[in-house]
């Protein structure tokens, strides 16, 4: 075959990254390199900071135990920023770092724009909290080298559930104040649809839609105390939550209703016990710091975080753990499928990754065949304990639930399962 | 050897280095080149209005999201797959958009002309945001690989297709532009945008019709815009509304004074300039939006004309008798 312009540039290099050929011998002494895409700035910054201790944390583990299949880890860290420039910091990781696997991205917007193009090119991928979703649908239901975090709609799915568990029959008005963009608004709609799966009679007195990072609430805070819901619904996780928690503390819009936040966990510590009451619905998602069942080795991570930080990790460290043990045990079970011949090339890892059952942080999860995660949640009512400066989960309310139970079955309607699923609450 | 020879020599020679550059560079590096060929396209045609004609808009990112949009609409709402047709979507919604913008926007200079096109990106990027159903909200549009002169390419995965008929159709279609905006700085109508930005009533009382100059400036400028933009949607694969918010803007000011607005290749090499900062910079430090910030002022404190201004400062340091001060562009 003559060579081409394609097979030059394309050539033996870019062949083992691509998954096509077994890596050479030689190779297999190098460490593994994980590229890392998480953001470091703006309104997601300390969410990215917070998923690298998680990684950190993982490295540090997995090469102490002697590495990956034998090989050590080692890192090589991206900003996430805006979707162009977060598409580039993928390609560099791929095609300059030369990359064994890439892990990270949280915004969705970002992930959307990436998936199809590190499909396209062949990337071994699993996102931490990035979605494929447009909406409530998948647009990669087939993704080979994509793998994804669980549904964005699971929080708002338990904390719907939670509502309903805790409070039937004791609001009728209720009112949602979500952030302006597709998460938001899924959310919203998902509790709605909620509350008429389970028959719950309901009146909607107020919407309000305040744009992500906005630092001035002031006007919509007043618009649902003018409306005077019995139930406010928020999914509201940014730094722009605990602004509403003080604006909304001021203006005496927080007692004396009752308020479900899915995905406060993301702020828990900054939402202050002088200005956040108790007895409201959080949700930590799939790590909760001071969860009383946690497994040794989450107890050691918090005590290793708090050590580090001075402050409580939050769900993002146990995604970031979370796609680190997939892709580890992925590797692991290619390795031993493939014998001592050869190392396994990525589509033989990607391929050992389906399925997969893994212990992270937050409890018990597995990659899905389809290639989305299903991880434990935990939400439940808050209490004031002296111990912190912030409201904590009750420990006798406390509610785990199996990612199975939370997000639709693979290609499946989301609408549609929420109408049909049978759900234990 | 005249002038105008010299400069096509060395334009033909900076062509033939940039068209051998997937076989020099790495295949990351090449894919690197492609932003700079979208935003040089587009720089040009906003120095035709900051340069030449000395206007700074502060919402022309406006015109490259209708270019990125239009070539996501093309692919995937049309069904047309060709890249001709995204370009001429584009370039056909952005004049839809400019003329009216541009109509009453030309009637007014300097920072009165920044907010009014400040404030009609920003209209334009709500209307992204808000419309989910039409425009997808905060998730965008995907871009699909489109086909290059009737070519598909499919058996070229997308790095290939990137680096291989991509690049050489960007930088083909770049030259091409960048001949075009240099005839048309040096015909009348650019003599005309000039003397409007240096004295716009002296122009008037020789009979340029001042407004009506600036309008073809905006329209061209836009046109420029929504071709720049186009081509950043095919590698990135994404249309999103970020692509028309005023900080986008602002990064085009940037890339164009740091090139030297008074120059006609200075947004060009802005463009270069400022992707390969940015990708060494980011890979560098967390901090490197500071460290922009940094050269920004550098350039504007020490160096007004830019990066094409740099061997007249240095001649001026060593030679007392040259002159570096600031001279608007010709």
């Amino acid at each position: 075959m003559p060579a081409t312009r394609r097979s030059l540039l394309a050539g033996a290099a870019a062949a083992p990254l691509a998954g096509l050929l077994p890596m050479p011998a030689i190779a297999q002494n190098r460490p593994l390199r994980v590229g890392i895409i998480a953001p470091r700035a703006g309104v997601a910054g300390t969410v990215g900071e917070v998923g690298l201790r998680g990684v950190e944390f993982a490295v540090e583990k997995i090469n102490a135990a002697g590495g990956v299949a034998g090989r050590r880890v080692e890192l090589v860290i991206e900003e996430e920023t805006s979707p162009r420039e977060t598409t580039e910091r993928a390609r560099r990781l791929a095609l300059q770092e030369r990359v064994d696997v890439i892990q990270g991205i949280v915004s969705s917007g970002v992930s959307l724009a990436l998936g199809p193009v590190l499909e396209e090119s062949r990337i071994l991928t699993v996102y931490w909290d990035g979605t494929t979703q447009d909406g409530v649908n998948e647009t990669m239901p087939r993704s080979r080298w994509v793998f994804r975090s669980t549904d964005n709609e699971c929080e708002a799915v338990m904390g719907s559930l939670m509502a309903i568990k805790h409070w039937r029959g004791q609001f009728v008005t209720v009112a949602g104040i979500n952030p302006d963009y597709s998460y938001g608004r899924n959310n919203w709609a998902a509790f709605i649809a909620f509350l008429k799966r389970f028959n719950i009679e309901h009146r909607i007195v107020a919407e309000q839609w305040p744009r992500v990072g906005g630092m001035d609430l002031t006007a919509n805070v007043a618009a649902l105390k003018a409306a005077n819901p019995d139930l406010v619904f928020s999914s509201m996780l940014f730094a722009d939550l605990p602004v509403l928690m003080r604006q909304g503390h001021a203006a005496g819009l927080l007692e004396g209703r009752k308020w479900v936040f899915p995905a406060a966990g993301f702020q828990h510590t900054s939402l202050k016990r002088e200005f956040t009451p108790a007895g409201m619905i959080f949700g930590h998602n799939t790590l909760y710091f001071a969860d009383p069942q946690a497994s040794p080795l989450a107890r050691e991570f918090v005590e290793w975080y708090h050590a580090k930080t001075n402050d409580w990790p939050h769900w993002e460290a146990d995604r970031a753990f979370f796609a680190m043990e997939v892709w580890r045990r992925g590797v692991e079970k290619a390795v031993q499928a493939k014998g001592a011949s050869a190392w396994p090339s990525n589509a033989e890892i990607a391929e050992a990754m389906r399925g997969i059952k893994v212990v992270s942080l937050g409890g018990p999860g597995r990659m899905r065949r389809d290639g989305i995660a299903e991880q434990t949640f935990t939400q439940g009512p808050t209490v004031h304990d002296p111990r912190y400066d912030f409201p904590i989960l009750d420990p006798a309310k406390i509610t785990k639930l199996d990612g199975r139970g939370l997000q639709k079955p693979e290609g499946g309607d989301f609408w549609k399962w929420i109408a049909e699923a049978q759900f234990d609450i | 050897m005249s002038g105008g020879l010299r400069r096509a020599l060395v334009a033909l020679a900076v062509l033939a280095v940039l068209a051998a550059m997937p076989f020099a560079l790495g295949e990351y590096r090449t894919t690197l080149l492609l932003p700079v060929f979208g935003y040089a396209i587009a720089l040009l045609g906003i120095n035709l209005l900051f340069g030449y004609g000395g206007l700074v808009s502060f919402g022309h990112a406006m015109f490259l999201a209708i270019g990125a949009y239009a070539a996501a609409v093309s692919g995937t709402v049309l069904r047309l797959a060709s890249f001709e047709a995204a370009l001429g979507l584009g370039v056909l919604a952005a004049l839809a958009v400019a003329i009216p913008v541009g109509a009453l926007c030309a009637r007014y200079t300097k920072i009165f002309f920044g907010m009014l096109t400040l404030a009609f990106g920003m209209l334009f990027h709500s209307f992204l945001f808000r419309l989910y159903d039409i425009t997808g909200g905060d998730q965008g549009l995907r871009v699909r690989r489109p086909t290059l002169l009737g070519f598909e390419f499919e058996d070229l995965d997308k790095t290939e297709f990137l680096i291989g008929p991509f690049y050489w159709y960007c930088l083909a279609l770049a030259a091409l532009l960048a001949w075009l905006m240099w005839r048309l700085v040096h015909s009348p109508f650019g003599l005309m945008l000039r003397a409007q930005r240096d004295n716009p009533r002296k122009a008037e009382y020789l009979g340029v019709e001042v407004a009506r100059t600036r309008f073809i400036a905006f329209l061209v400028s836009a046109a420029y815009g929504a071709v720049g933009g186009a081509m950043l949607a095919v590698p990135t694969g994404l249309a999103d509304p970020e692509l028309a918010y005023w900080t986008h803007s602002g990064t085009l000011i940037f890339m164009t004074v740091l090139g030297g607005f008074a120059h006609f290749a200075g947004p060009l090499l802005g463009a270069l300039t400022y992707v390969l900062l940015q990708d060494q910079l980011m890979t560098w430090t967390p901090y490197w939006r500071l460290v922009l910030g940094v050269v920004l002022a550098l350039i504007v404190l020490g160096c007004p004309q830019g990066l094409m201004g740099l061997p007249a400062l240095l001649r001026a340091r060593f030679r007392p008798s040259a002159t570096a001060r600031p001279v608007p562009a010709e």
